[in-house]
């Protein structure tokens, strides 16, 4: 449990430097924390109330945006949709990773933007940056996909049994 | 089921509490935050709802106030339209009196107006019975048997005076008579009333030259009615066995429709004898 906090920490803080001057502005439209609002539903976790998904959010907005609260709406809307999109879609493979970062994406994108607009702080949507992102974070989180398919660990464990041999 | 309506309640209220914080963070141009501005925004209409139902329910406090005015105005202005209307018919009725008094004044065929002589109304009158009442502007003392006309003619006498108020007995009264004569006074006669519209004239000899339409004026000789006052009209004249002429008359004023009289009290039968 720690080590997911602690990673979800280390993710928020990449994405802040991955925002950083200096940097080409298309990594920053990556949404990095995707990966823990996607990962629980297609990881067989039991659906509950979106805690992680809240303090993602609150985190999200303490680092990268002037206010506290979008975010965290933004986040549990995204959790919220994760979930019941699992409920939907059976397939638990790394397409299935793509297609979900696509949807936490843009539900991300577009409840955030909601949330900013009595607020007064929303800027106009931007269908070209919206879609890179889109696509940008659908790829993170099928590459995430893929690495947990890999089941990294069970073949490095097997490796050193073998070596050992 | 259940637990996924709870989850979307609770998210909902999160998210509005979210929305609030948020809110509570950002700094509208006037300095205050911007959940005080929504605040004034959820506010604001209810005080001005408020204030205007306020102005509304004063507004229709006065209104009925004045409604409840303006119906007793109303009701005042019928009455005082009402009375206006009243008055109205009786000015006409005064305009046509005076136009008889000025009828009178121009004075009628054979008579002037008298010094003394008072102009009375008309309140009263039974054609049937052959009286009338009379009323006068001021009380006055009116003798009795004082001749009483109008522009068109004789009406009759006064019997009896009290104070303004004065009955008169007209001239188809079936006790009343009256001395008549042709105008050129060549035949003489005795005009009785007969308790109907019409006036019998006795006396007339069978010779006499009558005919219908000659116009009767008062002779003088029953010494109550001055002389040369327009009678009647003669509008029958029979012959019969007896000694005089069976004529009938119509009274020349017409006591119908007669609104103002003149009574004569200064005429006495020896000054105006006299003066005439």
């Amino acid at each position: 449990m720690i080590r997911i906090v602690l990673l979800s920490i280390l993710t928020l803080v990449v994405q802040r430097i991955l925002g950083m001057p200096g940097l080409p502005a298309w990594p920053a439209e990556i949404l990095l924390p995707a990966v823990w609002i996607v990962a629980p539903p297609l990881l067989h976790h039991e659906r509950g109330w979106p805690y992680h998904a809240l303090f993602l959010g609150l985190g999200w907005d303490l680092l990268l945006e002037p206010i506290v609260g979008p975010g965290g709406i933004a986040w549990t809307a995204a959790s919220l949709s994760m979930y019941a999109l699992a409920g939907l879609v059976a397939d638990r493979s790394a397409k299935a990773w793509v297609g979900f970062g696509a949807v936490c994406a843009a539900v991300v994108i577009v409840v955030r933007h909601l949330a900013l607009l009595p607020l007064g702080l929303a800027a106009p949507l931007s269908l070209e940056h919206a879609v890179r992102s889109i696509l940008l974070t659908a790829l993170w989180c099928g590459f995430v996909g893929v690495v947990v398919s890999l089941d990294l660990p069970a073949r490095w464990k097997h490796y050193k049994a073998r070596r050992l041999r | 089921m259940t637990s996924s309506r709870l989850i979307v309640r609770r998210t909902l209220l999160l998210w509005i509490m979210l929305e609030l914080f948020a809110a509570l963070q950002v700094r509208t141009a006037g300095g205050g935050t911007l959940l005080v501005s929504w605040l004034r925004a959820v506010v604001l209409p209810v005080e001005w709802s408020a204030d205007r139902l306020g102005n509304l329910a004063v507004d229709l406090s006065l209104g009925t106030r004045n409604l409840q005015r303006v119906i007793v105005d109303n009701r005042k202005m019928r009455l005082e339209l009402d009375e206006v209307r009243a008055r109205e018919l009786l000015l006409r009725e005064d305009h046509i009196a005076l136009r008889e008094v000025n009828g009178l004044a121009l004075a009628g065929p054979g008579f002037e107006l008298e010094a003394g002589s008072v102009v009375a109304r008309c309140t009263y009158r039974d054609l049937a019975a052959g009286t009338m009442e009379v009323r006068t502007a001021v009380p006055a003392t009116i003798p009795r048997d004082t001749p009483v006309v109008t522009a068109e003619g004789l009406v009759g006498r006064v019997v009896h005076s009290e104070s303004r108020r004065h009955w008169l007995q007209l001239l188809n009264h079936a006790a009343a008579a009256v001395a008549v004569q042709t105008e050129d006074g060549q035949v003489q006669g005795l005009a009785m009333g007969t308790g109907s519209a019409e006036l019998r004239v006795a006396y007339v000899p069978r010779q006499a030259q009558l005919v219908r339409g000659t116009l009767l004026v008062t002779s003088g000789a029953d010494g109550i009615y001055p002389p040369g006052i327009p009678t009647a009209t003669v509008f029958r004249v029979r012959e019969s066995d007896a000694a005089f002429l069976e004529i009938g008359a119509a009274p020349s004023a017409d006591l119908g429709v007669a609104r103002v009289v003149l009574l004569l009290p200064a005429w006495s039968p020896t000054s105006t004898g006299e003066t005439r």
